[in-house]
């Protein structure tokens, strides 16, 4: 186990360098980043009965995005597109190879997550005087609802990965859910200015609380007057945030290994078979 | 990881240079009785009987669909088998751990991972899995990409991607290296180059190579035995001599008559076709010539009367019944 967790170390290090000296992917992340300050600097006014702008409660709310994102879309096409290439059959193949590709991914998942993060509440609070955690009480808030949130997208999205068909269709299927969240869990706008059924909806997912959270960390206490329930309830935001975490581990453990079992050379050529007929890949 | 692992020189230095002969006594490294293969309804094997030994290396032909890639990925630890026993270096493959997974190298056909990566970085990362591996500068100057160690994978040319594939399925000094269809792409000049590796590597380090392939001199040039495996079972199993006898493939001996006419003739023992030649003209003969079966007519004559055998058993039993009754049905 030692070599496997020293490899897979090495192997997050390697990939996250991999990352960095990417434009095309670090273009990707760093867009997100910029449509949220771009968007931020845009929006004038205040949050409805108070003196909190609305750009503060946009910026929360995208911070949250970027989490829910890296988690359920950068991770499962990740996790597809490897498994396309024979990246997971090789590693399959590798004793140990399993136990470190998960090692490097969660180390390359939780890098890229803290570093947007980082950036985007940097960058907004030199820029825009954008919205900063109040005090330890914020600072702790900040990092648990982070910490939670990750854990419970990352297992999901590890699951989603697991199953999903291709690369291509993967993105297709990922992405409306994720928008339409985006949309509908109060990230963008003060999630009362939508009709109650739509509020329960995306109540069930892990972005409403994970934008709520975020937003009770950096918003003043004031602000929480706009909230649905005119508080954060922080307790609800633990709750939630922990069942997504374990349904996820729930989901990802059993449909991960039967991902890896099923690899095998012939399926490995039958699938880049099928993507060369459509025309999707080289060669 | 496997404190009891062990590079495998000592026991190359033991090998004879030459093709592997099974060492009478020892555990076959790959040992396979009775294996089937079911999917739903579908019987993919029917019984396959496989021993592979220590050093050998060992060529699977055969049609497409006939269960190739079935067994070996079954011996690769990658299928369950319907049923039979499997024994691959001592262990059932379905239940092969880390340490047994570490004395096996793999060199599959659809790899195209790691595209980022570089060539040098990429073999480096995949010595440190290993107890004991190659030194990857060593690995790199052997499969000759050592010009290309800081290259990106996805910049490589198709034989420069296979012999860095072969590269890592060696790099944990693995005692059973299965290659499935090496050399496809490769030109020839590079084709000669790997075969010259896998001979190497079986027989100065005693590694067990599995090989399937498509291409018959290929399979001719590297094994020491041969198995064809026709429609789920083997149906030959030898050296390429040995095939060719069991096929009864013939010789094919070619001259010039007295009337300048090119003649040919296969013969089983083409010997003796001569010696008549020799004895009927009572001198030499023009333009003689004895070609050897390759493996292409061995294989092919075993195929043909593979199809034909089928077929034949089905004539015998129509005619004993189902014909018999038209018959009867259309004399009344």
């Amino acid at each position: 186990m030692t070599n496997a967790w020293r490899a897979g170390l090495q192997r997050g290090r390697i990939e996250l360098r991999h990352l960095l000296r990417s434009p095309k992917e670090m273009s990707g992340h760093l867009t997100n980043v910029v449509v949220a300050l771009v968007i931020a600097a845009y929006v004038t006014g205040h949050v409805p009965g108070t003196h909190v702008p609305m750009a503060h409660l946009l910026l929360a709310g995208f911070a949250a995005y970027l989490l829910f994102q890296i988690g359920l879309v950068n991770l499962p096409q990740i996790l597809v597109t490897e498994r396309e290439e024979g990246t997971l059959l090789r590693l399959r193949a590798t004793p140990g190879g399993i136990p470190a590709y998960l090692v490097a991914k969660t180390l390359l998942v939780v890098a890229v997550a803290v570093g947007t993060l980082a950036l985007l509440l940097a960058v907004a609070a030199l820029l825009a005087d954008g919205p900063l955690p109040h005090g330890p009480g914020g600072w702790l808030t900040l990092l648990w609802v982070t910490t939670l949130g990750l854990l419970a997208v990352v297992p999901l999205g590890a699951a989603i990965g697991a199953v999903l068909p291709n690369p291509r269709e993967a993105l297709a299927l990922i992405m409306l859910p994720t928008m339409g969240l985006l949309f509908t869990s109060g990230t963008v706008f003060p999630i009362t200015s939508l009709p109650v059924p739509v509020q329960q909806v995306a109540s069930v997912f892990p972005l409403k609380w994970m934008a709520q959270g975020l937003r009770s960390a950096l918003l003043p206490d004031t602000a929480r007057t706009a909230e649905a329930a005119g508080s954060w309830e922080l307790p609800m935001v633990a709750l939630v945030l922990s069942a997504w975490a374990v349904l996820g581990f729930l989901l990802a453990v059993p449909l991960l290994r039967r991902a890896a079992r099923r690899e095998s050379g012939s399926r490995l050529s039958a699938r880049h078979r099928r993507a060369a007929q459509s025309g999707a890949l080289p060669g | 990881m496997t404190p009891g692992h062990t590079p495998a020189e000592p026991v190359a230095q033991a090998q004879p240079v030459g093709p592997a002969r099974p060492v009478v006594g020892t555990q076959p490294v790959v040992r396979a009785r009775d294996v089937t293969m079911t999917y739903g309804d579908l019987e993919v094997l029917h019984g396959v009987d496989l021993d592979i030994h220590r050093g050998e290396i060992f060529a699977l032909l055969g049609p497409n669909g006939a269960g190739k890639t079935t067994t070996v990925e079954i011996l690769e630890g990658f299928r369950r088998r319907s049923a039979g026993e499997v024994s691959v270096l001592g262990a059932d493959p379905e239940r092969g751990d880390d340490a047994w997974r570490g004395r096996i190298g793999l060199v599959l056909q659809s790899w195209r991972d790691h595209r980022r990566w570089r060539v040098a970085e990429l073999l480096t990362h995949f010595a440190a899995y290993y107890p004991d591996p190659r030194d990857p500068a060593e690995l790199l100057a052997l499969v000759g990409l050592t010009e290309q160690a800081g290259r990106q994978v996805e910049r490589l040319s198709g034989g420069q991607r296979r012999r860095l594939d072969v590269a890592l399925g060696i790099v944990g000094r693995p005692e059973l290296l299965f290659l499935d269809e090496p050399t496809t792409g490769f030109d020839p000049e590079a084709r000669h180059e790997f075969h010259v590796l896998v001979e190497r590597l079986a027989r100065e380090e005693g590694v067990t190579v599995l090989l399937t392939t498509h291409d018959l001199m290929e399979a001719e040039r590297l094994a020491d035995r041969i198995a064809m495996l026709v429609g789920g079972r083997i149906r030959a199993c030898g050296t390429p001599t040995e095939l060719a006898r069991q096929a009864a493939a013939r010789a094919e001996v070619r001259w010039t008559a007295d009337d300048g006419t090119p003649r040919r003739e296969r013969a089983a023992d083409p010997s003796r076709l001569v010696w008549e030649l020799h004895r009927d003209a009572n001198g030499p003969i023009a333009g003689l010539e004895v070609r050897r079966p390759t493996l292409e007519d061995t294989y092919l004559h075993m195929l043909h009367r593979e199809t034909d055998g089928t077929d034949g058993t089905h004539g015998t039993d129509g005619t004993d019944g189902t014909d018999g009754t038209d018959g009867t049905a259309r004399a009344a």
